[in-house]
């Protein structure tokens, strides 16, 4: 499926944002897509499907929608919980969920892992 | 100004200097109480209009919060720093200050001499004149009653973060929800929000990446009238520089490097 997704916009987005801003490159953002893969396939969406229900079209750009915010980041949590790994393995899977948000436009914060 | 305790023995212009948004704490680390009421006591003797209470405050420690009631507090654009800051204090400005206070401090100042027949102020100015106006300016004009609370109140939040900075605490503005905050503060109506400021030592270093960008000063301020800009000189400037007020603008050459780490020891997103 990561072959599937990443030809998607939203995947290519947060490859771009990544080199961009980042400096991650190519090859290595392309790794982090079997966990998104992962991602999409506990909450049964397509990666574009997960941005469209966080943001909709206004005049003159786009605006957050809590609702599909708000569920994403629980869900991201939830996500955290359930793949394999010690602590800071299943954080940093988490966090390239949040950094796929964070590069489509989704702004999230989370909270510091102690 | 010189902090006390641990504080850095800094200068007014360098405080202001190196004033900058904090935006990651060490979340273990707390802060001195005689910090905190450094940062309140320099808030309550900022100045303000009237002698008047516009600056309210709630000063939270993060850990004496109920978990339901930081949950609902949190916003996605403050939830990182919600719980990395030991100390949060939630500003308010109460918007019935100076109706309330200007005419009994006016009178008082006129008692202790601040305000002076010399500049035409008497008990029956305040009585006769000033107060009537007061009132019914603040109580007919909500716009006139916002923007002065607004500006008083941030009068004193500016002093509370430079006291922060002189104590060597990192420090930085964040909005916050009202309505969840007046259910878990129980303040009174008349009461707006402002922001939350928080407060801990800094994760990152105090250079935060760098003085943050600012068009020039010709461009901000005006001289006489308004499209003439002021103009500064360049031995001012440099007299800025050597006295740290004007520091080495973001970014500094290490800072991607320095916010990878930093985002990485607290297990923040990284990229």
């Amino acid at each position: 499926m990561a072959a599937d997704i990443e030809n998607t916009q939203t995947v290519q987005s947060w490859l771009a944002g990544l080199e961009d801003q980042s400096g991650v490159s190519r090859e290595e953002g392309l790794q982090r897509l079997a966990i998104l893969t992962e991602f999409c396939t506990l909450v049964e969406k397509e990666p574009d499907q997960i941005i469209d229900e966080c943001l909709r079209e206004v005049e003159g750009g786009k605006k957050i929608r809590a609702k599909g915010r708000r569920l994403y980041a629980a869900k991201i949590s939830e996500f955290e919980q359930r793949v394999e790994g010690g602590a800071g393995e299943k954080r940093q899977k988490g966090n390239y969920i949040r950094s796929f948000l964070i590069h489509n436009g989704v702004l999230l914060q989370t909270s510091p892992l102690l | 100004m010189n902090g006390t305790l641990e504080g850095l023995g800094m200068e007014f212009k360098e405080v202001v200097g190196r004033r900058r948004s904090i935006r990651y704490f060490l979340p273990w680390r707390p802060v001195e109480r005689d910090k905190v009421q450094t940062i309140l006591e320099a808030a309550r003797l900022a100045s303000r209009a009237g002698n008047a209470d516009f600056a309210r405050a709630i000063v939270v420690d993060r850990d004496d919060l109920a978990q339901d009631d930081l949950k609902s507090l949190t916003l996605p654009v403050n939830a990182g720093m919600i719980q990395m800051a030991p100390i949060h204090i939630y500003w308010w400005g109460d918007l019935k200050a100076f109706a309330r206070d200007m005419p009994p401090r006016a009178k008082e100042q006129v008692d202790i001499g601040v305000l002076n027949i010399s500049h035409g102020w008497t008990h029956k100015f305040i009585n006769e004149v000033a107060y009537p106006q007061v009132v019914q300016a603040f109580s007919s004009d909500d716009v006139l009653c916002a923007k002065v609370t607004g500006c008083e109140s941030g009068i004193a939040i500016s002093q509370a973060l430079l006291a922060a900075v002189d104590e060597g605490l990192g420090t930085m503005l964040c909005t916050y929800p009202e309505e969840p905050a007046r259910q878990v503060f129980g303040v009174p109506d008349h009461w707006t929000a402002l922001w939350v400021q928080f407060v801990g030592y800094p994760a990152e270093s105090w250079e935060a990446g760098g003085q943050r960008p600012r068009p020039p000063l010709g461009e901000l301020f005006h001289e006489g009238r308004y499209g003439k800009p002021f103009r500064g000189t360049e031995g001012a400037a440099a007299r800025l520089r050597a006295e740290k007020m004007i520091q080495d603008p973001a970014p500094l050459p290490w800072r991607k490097e320095e916010v990878r780490a930093v985002s990485r020891m607290l297990g923040l997103p990284e990229e």
